[in-house]
């Protein structure tokens, strides 16, 4: 049972770091961003590349950060200008881009055959310790992540992204830029979601370009609505809903025995289509969600 | 409301903790022997899925109606990989730590496979899958010999795909495959073998999915002018690339795996466009006692003939299979002794038997060999095993099967 309840525990950190990144981006600033599954694909080849030909894993992690910040500051560049819907189709093409890519350049990435047998991070000791220090490490860049969203959003800063999400033509009639503060706030959630890559590839220990779809990113979206839009808790009270659902759903034939294990698979999807559909109903804000405002 | 929500919501997450209490009691007994069912009962191989995981049941049902295998009787824990590599990772953690299953049967696609066999190794248990990619044969992935493969390779459907070519008389092939694993595994066996028979591939194109038209690669394999056209593809690209084809009005062959080239096919497009198609595709044990015990469990079970999915045959075989080499091991064996009986009970120089009954009883005066209802099922050094395959061609309409190629 522990070592099941590790593995939910790292998976849920992999996506709590991408989802942190994707409540700054649209919860806090605005930004509708559609492909950030691309930047998570850009985090998990970097590193698994690298430290597949050998280079030392915290390089290849700090690597991994690096180029998704990289890949997002054209982007940044060519699209931060545009209104919110263009910037989400703008990144939603992105990341079926990155996808491309990753599955075209074979001799890079060895297309869609995927890279196998990707180091893990920490080799000494056994399976199960190996699997702690693996959740403690994702944790700890949990943790790191979600003290700065907490400081962000008390600073000057966080005011100043905040004012762009709820009113840019204010912003800008006060003499300040908000591109500037876009570009910002998109390089460091794609960083984030390039280090959750980075995690993703050294625990599963197998990629392929198939894993990197537009899927993920709106699993992400289903959990930040889920547990509110712009909020630090709501966005890990999101993360553990979808969990939850998900894995959950896994044991619900414990309880109504009557259920043929055939048919299970298909309740688990509909069990958490049906819990998205209430939340619509009756919870839009999200179960953190902020009522004060909007 | 609200305090009737989370109320709701508290009972769920209770009765979910719940429900764990009677399983982990359960793991205490001695005479049971754990498996995990893991199958793409969604996704990709939703087609299959459901069938393998059907048949999985059905075989442990009857080896434990047999008086179980070395004493142990079969419980089987049953879970969806979605196809998808981290919901199937997730699966098999909760397969292995939570239900402690001592084998894991019918993981599917290469992706799922090649990302669970190294939970598989770590706990040193057995995996039993049926995907296609050569990865899975040798280390790391098969580094500690726990993996089987009840499919053929991509490899070998490439040297497939070859024969056919070759006692069709082709002379001038030319290739077209979907970007993935399987699409590519295939053309690219086909090519292999096809020049180590000094034969040339005048031209080779692999293609994006969901392209409304594909017209600009067909361009292009045309262009060379070839008198076959070897395919990787699956069923919604192919409609389209053969349509396109006829309206060019070019004579041209068609050999296509029978997971696109099938009545689904003829029936998009019509007859007049898919006539003399090639289908080529890996049969069952067909004719043998152990296909007609399947299909039979498989007609009870899904209501349908079993002809119609491999994959359920194989998941059939996997269960028999291992009941065998429990059996041999003798009572309580461990897993490695288990894993070390494998090529004993399947592989030939034994009695013939096509069933778990059958070779329980022959067991008992010496070796024996398993002939599965999905191939005859000899496993090599890698855990390979080597089906034969089959030639259709659709003539009126009809997809009609001519012969057999063995490699």
């Amino acid at each position: 049972m522990d070592a099941y309840l590790i593995a939910i525990g790292t998976i849920a950190g992999i996506y709590l770091l991408l989802a942190l990144g994707l409540n700054l981006q649209f919860g806090l600033t605005g930004l509708i961003n559609f492909g950030h599954v691309g930047f998570f694909c850009v985090g998990a080849y970097t590193s698994a590349i690298l430290s597949t030909k050998g280079v030392p894993i915290p390089l290849s992690l700090a690597a991994a950060a690096a180029l998704a910040m990289l890949a997002a500051w054209p982007l940044g560049i060519i699209s931060i200008r545009l209104r919110e819907d263009y910037f989400a189709i703008v990144t939603l093409g992105f990341s079926e881009v990155v996808r491309l890519v990753v599955t075209s350049e074979g001799w890079l990435t060895n297309g869609v055959q995927g890279i196998a047998g990707i180091p893990r991070i920490f080799r000494a000791g056994g399976g199960e310790a190996q699997a702690v220090l693996m959740l403690g490490l994702t944790l700890a860049f949990c943790l790191i992540s979600i003290v700065a969203m907490m400081r962000i959003v008390r600073s000057p800063f966080g005011r100043m992204i905040e004012a762009i999400r709820d009113n840019e033509e204010a912003v800008r009639s006060l003499g300040k830029e908000p591109a500037r503060f876009k570009m910002q706030v998109l390089l460091l959630g794609s960083m984030l979601a390039g280090i959750s890559g980075a995690l993703y590839a050294h625990y599963i220990g197998y990629i392929s370009p198939d894993q990197f779809i537009p899927f993920v990113t709106f699993q992400v979206w289903m959990a930040i609505i889920m547990g509110g839009v712009g909020r630090i808790s709501g966005t890990i009270a999101g993360v553990l809903i979808l969990m939850f659902f998900l894995e959950g759903s896994r044991f619900l034939r414990d309880v109504a025995p009557f259920i043929p294990e055939v048919s299970m698979a298909s309740i688990r999807l509909g069990v958490i289509g049906l819990a998205l559909i209430l939340f619509t109903i009756y919870r839009p804000q999200g179960l953190m969600g902020d009522f004060t405002k909007r | 409301m609200k305090l009737t929500r989370r109320q709701t919501l508290a009972s769920l997450g209770l009765a979910a903790g719940a429900g764990l209490l009677p399983r982990l009691a359960l793991s205490q007994d001695a005479g049971i022997f754990r498996i995990g069912a893991l199958n793409p009962v969604t996704g990709a191989g939703g087609p299959y899925g459901t069938g393998m995981q059907k048949m999985i049941l059905a075989a442990a049902e009857m080896v434990n109606a047999a008086g179980g295998a070395g004493g142990r009787k079969f419980e089987v824990f049953a879970e969806d990989t979605q196809t998808q590599p981290q919901a199937a990772v997730l699966a098999a953690k909760k397969l292995i730590d939570v239900n402690k299953v001592q084998a894991i049967l019918g993981t599917w696609s290469s992706g799922v496979s090649l990302a669970v066999i190294p939970l598989t190794n770590e706990a040193g248990i057995p995996l039993f899958h049926c995907s296609g990619a050569p990865a899975l044969s040798v280390a790391p992935a098969n580094g500690k010999k726990l993996g089987y493969r009840f499919q053929a390779t991509n490899d070998r459907f490439g040297r497939a795909f070859a024969e056919i070519a070759k006692k069709e008389g082709f002379k001038r092939p030319a290739t077209m495959a979907f970007n993935n694993a399987s699409g590519i595994g295939n053309t690219e066996g086909f090519t292999r073998a096809w020049t180590a028979m000094g034969g040339e591939v005048v031209a080779s194109v692999v293609y994006e999915p969901a392209q409304p038209s594909y017209r600009a690669e067909l361009q292009k394999i045309l262009d060379a002018k070839p008198d076959v056209i070897v395919t990787g593809s699956y069923l919604a690209d192919t409609t389209i690339i053969l349509r396109e084809w006829f309206q060019t009005g070019e004579e041209i062959k068609w050999i296509i795996p029978a997971w696109a080239a099938n009545s689904e096919l003829v029936k998009a497009l019509g007859p007049d466009v898919v006539e003399g198609i090639i289908s080529v595709d890996s049969i069952s044990n067909e004719g043998s006692p152990a296909f007609a015990a399947y299909d039979a469990a498989y007609q009870k079970a899904i209501g349908k003939s079993g002809l119609g999915n491999v994959y359920a045959a194989m998941a059939w075989d996997m269960v028999i299979v291992l009941a065998l080499a429990m059996e041999a091991a003798g009572p309580g064996a461990d897993v490695a002794a288990i894993n070390a009986k494998m090529r004993e009970v399947a592989n030939p120089d034994g009695t013939k038997v096509s069933n778990f009954a059958e070779g329980k009883a022959a067991l008992k005066n010496g070796k024996i060999n398993y002939e599965g209802a999905s191939s005859i099922l000899d496993f090599d050094e890698f855990g390979d095993v080597t089906p034969d395959f089959a030639a259709s061609f659709i003539r009126k309409g009809e997809i009609k099967r001519e012969y057999q190629v063995k490699l």
